[in-house]
């Protein structure tokens, strides 16, 4: 049975994918997660008044934001040039 | 002249699928996003709808083409198209009827299949096609959008899980909006070239393109307006099934289980392995809620929808091997055989939807909410 499936399956396609999707799936979400919590700990810490803190939360959240919008945008190649 | 009539018959039946797909796999798109509130119905539809419609156009790649590997090209005919697209359609709408989201891919192929196997017996269909792109990548799709939502929700509430609620729900609720769009324009980039393709298959064995044509520009217009004008209908059934009947997910659920199911399909698609978007989703659905609490997934719902996947292949196939046989009683190239049975096909559906618009508001978005 094994023997048939490797026959008819192209097993190193199915690990690209399921490798590429379990980087791309948590890493989207990780990064969109982090974008949250610095904005979250940015606003928290402007009104605390800890402007430092503040700043290295919101250069946090900014570049994990835009890991996200590279994210969309690669995911938008891919379908462009998808053959 | 009969050729051009079947074609025509064809073409129209290929339209007609594209919006019953755009139709019933709208709760694809947009299902997780109107549970969370991320978006209004109406406005989640729309989005899809032009999304979609865009979708359609970004890559225009005609290669693979539904059933190419799985039956023998040489011995398709528009009449075998024909009949494959009815055992699509019909099973569409029997899962929309009962609300299950199936794959519109899946029973495309089963149709094709089916008739192709009744018209020219079983060296016409292979089987190895059959179980490498599409029995094997049934199983792994929904199992693989699973594990990779369940640990994108895990990841994600241990980054966001000692924040304040309320930025934590707005911001995933944003983050759906940008999830949602992207299955948008992977559903539209995808299946309406599934149309395309079935629309240029029976252009080119009428005669009236040549194999290596370019694809028409109202081919491509056609498709994308088809399938985003059945998103925009709604299959309502669908995506009350898909948005709160399986799981009461919060925003950042919905986010990781659109994320983890468009982050498959690209990966997928980019290195040519075929998987159905309804099925990643629903996997990814589940597998949001099952990492969060196991008792939380609500698996006799999730039971029915894995045996409307087991049934989509046979049963498709089966409509389309008897609509084929039903055909060819009037002659194997005659067009009265499609003339009848589409006939059929338009009284049936006009009855069921106004038995259902009788029945009560159920169909209607704005009185059905999620």
């Amino acid at each position: 049975m094994s023997a048939l499936l490797a026959q008819v399956v192209d097993v190193d396609a199915l690990l690209e994918v399921i490798g590429f999707s379990l980087i791309a799936g948590i890493g989207v979400t990780a990064a969109f997660s982090i974008a949250i919590l610095g904005a979250t700990r940015f606003a928290d810490s402007r009104r605390d008044d800890h402007p430092l803190v503040a700043a290295g939360f919101a250069v946090l959240g900014t570049l994990a934001s835009l890991a996200c919008v590279a994210a969309v945008v690669f995911g938008i190649i891919l379908m462009a040039s998808k053959a | 002249m009969e050729g051009d009539v079947i074609l025509v018959i064809v073409v129209g039946t290929a339209l007609a699928f594209d919006f019953t797909n755009g139709f019933h796999d709208t709760a694809n798109v947009v299902a997780t996003s109107i549970s969370t509130r991320a978006m209004s119905p109406r406005l989640a539809v729309g989005f899809a709808a032009i999304l979609n419609f865009v979708g359609a156009f970004i890559s225009l790649e005609v290669a693979a083409t539904v059933a190419k590997g799985i039956v023998d090209a040489n011995l398709i005919t528009t009449t075998i198209v024909f009949s494959g697209l009815i055992g699509a359609i019909a099973w569409n709408l029997a899962t929309w009827y009962f609300g299950l989201p199936s794959s519109s891919s899946h029973a495309l192929i089963g149709g094709v299949v089916g008739a192709a196997f009744v018209a020219e017996g079983a060296a016409a269909v292979n089987g190895d096609g059959l179980l490498g792109k599409v029995i094997v990548p049934a199983v792994i799709a929904p199992l693989l959008a699973f594990v990779v939502a369940g640990l994108a929700i895990l990841t994600a509430y241990r980054i966001v899980g000692r924040l304040r609620p309320g930025p934590v729900t707005r911001g995933f609720k944003i983050g759906q909006v940008a999830s949602g769009g992207m299955l948008a324009l992977a559903h539209g980039t995808n299946d309406a070239q599934k149309t395309m393709g079935v629309i240029m298959l029976a252009l080119i064995a009428n005669g009236t393109l040549g194999a290596d044509a370019a694809v028409p520009t109202w081919v491509v217009v056609s498709a994308a307006a088809a399938i985003a004008l059945g998103t925009y209908m709604g299959g309502w059934r669908i995506i009350k099934t898909m948005g709160s009947r399986i799981i009461k997910m919060d925003s950042a659920q919905g986010f990781s289980a659109q994320g983890g199911g468009a982050a498959v399909i690209l990966a997928a698609s980019h290195f040519g392995y075929p998987l159905s978007t309804t099925q990643t989703i629903s996997g990814g659905v589940m597998g949001a809620g099952a990492a969060k609490r196991v008792s939380a997934v609500r698996w006799g719902v999730a039971g029915n929808i894995v045996f409307a996947w087991i049934l989509t292949l046979p049963a498709s196939a089966a409509i389309g091997g008897l609509v084929y046989g039903f055909t060819r009683i009037f002659g194997a190239d005659s067009a009265v055989g499609p003339i009848v049975v589409s006939a059929f096909v338009i009284v049936g559906v006009a009855a069921a939807f106004v038995r259902r618009v009788r029945r009560g508001p159920s169909l209607t978005a704005a009185e059905d909410p999620v």
